[in-house]
């Protein structure tokens, strides 16, 4: 049995909400919420949910780019949220993040090959050594060695997003947080830089979390999946399991959204509505925080939260009333009687 | 034979840049008719929200245009604002990806809605308010009552998304331009927003352009596709034909570049080479063969033109069309 690389245990994220002139605390955001989760040496974890449910501020707190609450991170059985400075630091040679937005993450003013090289410069190498890897690193990322001495400006999304890749890559990390890595691109480009991601997990044996909105893309890329909602994990498990056999109602009714880009396979398709929007992570609801858009809610899930339980080997659901493999959300809105905005994906 | 909505001739915009003349849109022809939902499929700078930009009468004075666009009999390239505006917001209204660019922050979500009825109609305020409210019940706005005197701030994104919706079908319009209409919002409000434009199309009885980058709304939706490459039309068709007999390399490879929701392969993709091209700069020849896996010493000389592809109304911009057909009929057996 192989020890995960990452662990992190009840992490918990809060924010403030300041307001006034006195700057009192009047409320809270709970971003990330206790979450649990592991990844496992050279796998893809793939984190996906909506808007505010808390992903992009998970990747910042297990690297503690923003401080989380309480909770703990461990990586390779050290603990992370403990480390001193000096400790961190070596840290993060070890756990790279890539960001969405390459073009505001790259300095305008630094060549590309001082961007890249900026890490190692920091952790003390000589220029001269520090440019060799550069310009062998940039080869492997499906650059020029000459495009180091050009600007971030002179570059295209794609090419920015490489660069993003190879200042992560140049320490030599074993893990990598990517935060929507792809959606700011054109469809043609994405898919050159989800197959370079491929790529080079597999020729430095990399671990990566992979932060996204786009189902279709998580799919693709994952070993395994977590599915977040207002600041916590509700369903977990390998990704066919996931996308094929869903336990957690939301993630039904996610998965049921998401337009496929196959007409017939529309035509075939009928879609579960939810009703209403997602309800603020300051403010979310008493017990299941699902309860006010699950079509299968009942008493108890409005007062009682569900823990994230095993539902069978490596699948994990949060909810009082998992769906049981074979079984479907809309056979179970059915049985409770109810009805359920179910429309067809595409009219013929 | 039905006559079209909307016929683009030849179309061309042109926008000066201090590095030289961009042409954004390059001679584009293609109908809307009556009823249908035409997509329009392209990624950045394809010129895809340019060509509605250019038919609204919507582009700046300094871009320049050429071709025309017959709407109903009447020509809107060139067209006197004064008439303009007659068929802006009544016969063709638009919904935009942010709805905050079309929603006044400082007028109640009701006032504004009221106004684009009042604007087109002789109709009493009481009467206009009645149907507003009735509008916002359409698109699924609960409590409409209450939520017609509300600010757009007030609203949530895919509230505010409805009420842009109620709004462009306040005048019974013929014709919706959605341009991206789904993309800011998350994936169980698109799903709603998507039920609604369909819901709001089927009550108007209005045709569509439907403007987007995504395949996966333009498979739920659309009737006929556009594929846009460069500022010009690459590959026109049915859904079917775009999607399971395609006939131009860059369809071709958009499809490939695309991992699918429900499929369990995890092979790798297949993406486009390169980046898309440099409108300052574009290629001699075709401006796709950079890029193309097809090309050869033809696709250097001259641009192709629309060719016919087996089957009706179905064309494409390139002079391998059998290849590509082949190779698209060998990857979905």
């Amino acid at each position: 049995m192989t020890e995960p690389i990452l662990e992190v245990t009840d992490l918990k994220t809060h924010f403030p909400i300041k307001q006034g002139i006195f700057r009192r605390q009047t409320g809270t955001v709970f971003a990330v919420d206790g979450v649990t989760l592991y990844v496992d040496p050279h796998e893809t974890l793939g984190v996906v949910g909506e808007s505010g449910c808390g992903k992009t501020t998970l990747g910042r707190s297990i690297l503690r780019l923003i401080e989380p609450t309480s909770g703990t991170v461990t990586y390779r059985g050290e603990d992370v949220t403990s480390a001193d400075k000096e400790r961190m630091r070596e840290l993060r040679k070890e756990m790279q993040i890539v960001f969405q937005d390459p073009y505001a993450s790259l300095n305008p003013r630094m060549p590309v090959r001082d961007i890249v090289a900026e890490p190692l410069r920091i952790h003390g190498m000589g220029r001269k050594e520090a440019y060799d890897r550069v310009g062998a690193l940039l080869g492997k990322v499906g650059l020029m060695a000459d495009h180091g001495n050009r600007y971030p400006h002179e570059f295209s999304g794609g090419q920015r997003q490489r660069i993003g890749i190879a200042r992560a890559l140049i320490l030599d990390p074993s893990l990598i947080i990517l935060d929507e890595p792809v959606s700011a691109l054109d469809v043609s480009i994405q898919a050159q830089v989800i197959n370079l991601l491929e790529q080079i997990q597999d020729e430095f044996g990399l671990s990566f979390v992979f932060i996204a909105h786009d189902l279709s893309v998580v799919r693709h890329i994952s070993d395994r999946v977590a599915v977040m909602y207002l600041g916590q994990v509700v369903e977990l498990a390998d990704r066919n399991v996931l996308y094929e056999s869903p336990a957690h109602p939301y993630t039904s009714s996610l998965l049921s959204a998401v337009p496929v880009a196959d007409p017939n396979a529309e035509r075939a398709r009928k879609r579960i509505l939810l009703e209403g929007d997602l309800p603020s992570p300051a403010n979310p609801p008493p017990g299941c925080r699902f309860h006010t858009r699950c079509p299968i809610a009942q008493d108890v899930c409005r007062v009682d939260p569900p823990e994230l339980r095993q539902t069978s080997e490596g699948h994990w659901a949060a909810c009082h009333f998992p769906t049981a493999p074979g079984d479907s959300l809309v056979a179970q809105v059915q049985r409770l009687g109810r009805d359920l905005r179910l429309v067809e994906a595409r009219e013929n | 034979m039905t006559e079209p909505l909307l016929s683009v001739r030849d179309l061309s915009v042109t926008f000066r840049s201090d590095d030289g003349d961009v042409t954004a849109v390059r001679g584009m022809s293609f109908d809307v008719m009556p009823g249908e939902v035409l997509a329009v499929v392209g990624e950045s700078g394809s010129g895809k929200s340019v060509t509605s930009l250019a038919i609204m009468g919507l582009l700046p004075r300094s871009a320049r245009i050429s071709g025309s666009a017959m709407f109903d009999g009447k020509e809107l390239i060139g067209a006197d604002i004064k008439d303009l505006r007659r068929i802006r917001g009544k016969d063709i209204a638009m919904i935009f990806q942010d709805p905050m660019t079309a929603l006044n922050p400082v007028f109640t979500v009701g006032n504004q809605i009221v106004e684009a009825i009042t604007l087109h109609n002789d109709i009493t305020e009481k009467a206009a308010w009645e149907r507003a409210t009735d509008l916002l019940f359409q698109v699924g706005i609960p409590d409409p009552k209450r939520r017609i005197r509300l600010y757009p701030h007030e609203y949530s994104g895919g509230m505010r998304q409805r009420a842009m919706i109620a709004m462009a079908m306040a005048n019974g319009p013929k014709l919706l331009i959605a341009d991206e209409p789904t993309t800011a919002l998350d994936v169980t409000i698109q799903a709603q927003v998507l039920q609604v434009i369909r819901k709001a199309q089927a009550l108007t009885g209005a045709a569509m352009m439907l403007i987007t980058h995504d395949l996966g709304v333009v498979a739920g939706l659309a009737d006929r596709v556009n594929v846009m490459y460069a500022g010009a039309v690459f590959e026109s068709g049915s859904i079917d034909d775009i999607f399971y007999r395609t006939g131009n390399p860059y369809t071709l490879g958009l499809l490939g570049s695309i991992p699918i929701l429900t499929s369990r392969s995890a092979d790798k993709l297949t993406p486009i080479p390169g980046s898309p091209p440099n409108l300052l700069r574009l290629p001699a020849g075709c401006p796709f063969r950079p890029r193309c896996v097809f090309a050869t010493d033809i696709c250097h000389d001259a641009e192709p033109d629309l060719f016919p592809v087996n089957g009706d109304g179905h064309s494409s911009r390139c002079y391998h069309i059998d290849k590509v057909v082949e190779a698209r009929a060998g990857s979905t057996a």
